[in-house]
């Protein structure tokens, strides 16, 4: 028998997929298929715009920025990628840990949430950035544990569903392990919301992370990142705009991919959260 | 009434302190930074020593903790390490710039949501509902800096309409404070509505499925005065509760716009403190943006209750 594929339900899925994989593809062979090496000065084409030669035009120092835009998608997926890992592995932990438990632990670990949660994410991210010091190994760092709350309110939402539900009593009643029933039982129906919350997790592990190195806190120069490109391209804007447009651009399509694929992976996963 | 707003008044102090602490513990990760920063790279041992006894940066993280919690209770945020000022008079002048940046970006961004949010919600699941919510994403994706980047260089640099950054007080030249206020009001609010829009459309979605609109349609209420009288004033509540949230955000997003358009407010402060790591400068800094987005969180969910009792509280 065929299934009627329902297109609509996919649909965001269908469009949004192939952008972020070409994010993805750009990234992984950037060295390869780079035109130029993102790093080589060549003072003979100082704020030179776009041209054939260089499609995106050149920075203050000769460098072709194509190169450096697609170098710099590295550094906002793997901050991205790892943030997002250490927030949902650790807000799903926490998460389920407190809806198990219940009562005071659940109490505590989610006042803690709460009051982490209630500051402003590039606040937090500054101050954290500022003490743990300027590299992207910390920008990761700070972001994924900005993440944590927002992961641990979901799964605790979630788990709680599932453990109110009349199989799980079942699993108690036969005297399943704890352990066993939080690993088999919850684990798998929290592992769709907390995926659809990933890709969005992501798409602001990317903003964060370029914020961050636009004020100077996140990638060093000459490495480049979209933040600091953006931010190297403000002091030439009179006379070389397209420094600060093309990371700029790459960062906002990026961002909104990902937001889109979170939507389409919300219409996949759960179609009666399509409101 | 009154034992409401106890209750929440008596859980608005235990999250403050425990905000504040975390805050401490934040700037205070890695020790003896503040006195090499201050110090240079060339200071002495002994230099260092002296620096950290004098500050008392030396006494166990808790001791320091109480010490300066207790004078920040009196107002009293300690001076800068850099230049022994006084850091509280200056963060009290700031509050405003801030305050008056984050309100007028917030009602770009209730201008954009309400508008759109209501169409998109009133014509739920149709072509209309489709481009809004799309364009919703497409505003909250942007980001902020490099929208802000892209105003200045267009109506400031290339149009010369609006002054590229730095800020005027109101009580100065009322026409120049807002000039200067409308280039970053609109690159924080138009990123701002990107969500309230979607949380605009879930209300009105919400109140579309409501009796009382069935009723009203039975009854023969035309659209428009459907819309008017009922479908937005009972959307408007729930949208002003969350939205709330939004606004504590645009609180924090402040840092990076100040920095921008070089507007002396609390966040540019922060940006200060940390590069000097200027702990209390950074700290007193850090701590009124807090403070703001938690009073503002408290009075929202206080205007909530009155406006409307029904919502019933449970839990905490």
């Amino acid at each position: 028998m065929l299934r009627r594929i329902n297109w609509r339900r996919y649909g965001l899925v269908v469009v949004t997929l192939p952008v972020v994989i070409l994010v993805f593809v750009a990234s992984a062979f950037a060295p390869v298929i780079a035109p130029y090496d993102p790093y080589a000065l060549d003072v003979l084409v100082m704020l030179e715009g776009p041209s054939e030669k260089h499609l995106l035009g050149t920075d203050e120092l000769g460098r072709d920025i194509l190169s450096r835009v697609m170098q710099a998608s590295r550094i906002s997926i793997v901050v991205g990628l790892v943030a997002v890992g250490i927030g949902a592995f650790g807000g799903t932990l926490i998460g389920l840990l407190a809806a198990w438990f219940g009562g005071k632990i659940d109490a505590v670990l989610m006042r803690f949430m709460d009051i982490v949660f209630c500051f402003p994410a590039i606040l937090l991210a500054v101050i954290l950035m500022a003490n743990l010091g300027t590299s992207v190994l910390n920008a990761m760092l700070a972001i994924g544990i900005i993440f944590i709350p927002g992961f641990a309110r979901l799964t605790r939402a979630v788990a709680q569903t599932v453990q109110r539900q009349p199989f799980l009593e079942a699993a108690i009643c036969l005297g399943v392990p704890g352990r066993r029933i939080v690993l088999r039982e919850i684990l798998p129906n929290v592992i769709g919301p907390v995926l659809v919350e990933a890709a969005v997790a992501f798409s602001y592990a990317v903003l964060l992370e370029s914020a961050l190195s636009f004020l100077g806190l996140g990638a060093q120069p000459p490495e480049p990142s979209w933040g600091n490109m953006i931010n190297t391209g403000r002091g030439f804007i009179d006379q070389a705009p397209w420094i600060s447009l093309a990371p700029g651009v790459a960062l906002f399509l990026t961002v909104f991919s990902f937001n889109l694929l979170g939507d389409g992976l919300r219409d996949v996963l759960d179609p009666k959260l399509r409101g | 009434m009154l034992r409401l707003v106890l209750g929440r008044l008596a859980s608005f102090v235990p999250t403050l302190f425990v905000a504040s602490m975390v805050l401490f513990l934040a700037v205070n990760v890695v020790p003896g930074s503040a006195a090499r920063s201050a110090l240079g790279i060339h200071a002495t041992p002994q230099a260092l020593k002296r620096f950290e006894h004098q500050h008392g940066l030396d006494r166990p993280l808790a001791v320091q903790y109480v010490e300066w919690a207790g004078r920040a209770l009196r107002g009293d945020f300690g001076t800068s390490f850099q230049n022994a000022v006084a850091v509280g008079p200056d963060v009290r002048k700031r509050i405003p710039v801030t305050l008056q940046l984050a309100g007028m970006a917030f009602l770009v961004a209730v201008a954009i949501a309400i508008p759109l949010g209501l169409v998109a919600g009133f014509r739920h699941q149709s072509g209309t509902d489709g481009v809004v919510t799309t364009l919703a994403t497409l505003f909250g994706s942007t980001p902020n800096f490099w929208l802000a980047t892209l105003l200045i260089y267009l109506f400031s640099l290339r149009l010369g309409w609006l002054p590229t950054g730095g800020y005027t007080p109101f009580s100065e030249d009322p026409v120049a404070n807002l000039r200067g206020m409308l280039l970053p009001c609109i690159a924080l609010g138009v990123v701002s509505s990107g969500l309230l829009i979607r949380i605009m459309r879930t209300a009105v979605i919400e109140v579309m499925f409501s009796n009382f609109i069935e009723t009203a349609r039975s009854k023969g209420v035309s659209n428009f005065r459907l819309l008017t009288a009922h479908v937005v004033r009972n959307a408007l509540i729930p949208f002003f509760t969350v939205s709330a949230v939004e606004f504590g955000f645009l609180v924090g997003s402040v840092v990076i716009i100040e920095d921008v358009f070089r507007i002396p407010g609390i966040g540019s402060l922060v940006l200060v403190g940390i590069i000097n790591r200027d702990y209390p400068v950074l700290l007193a800094a850090a701590m009124s943006v807090t403070v703001i987005v938690l009073i503002v969180n408290l009075l929202v969910d206080l205007a909530a209750q009155v406006i409307d009792p029904r919502q019933v509280h449970t839990g905490s």
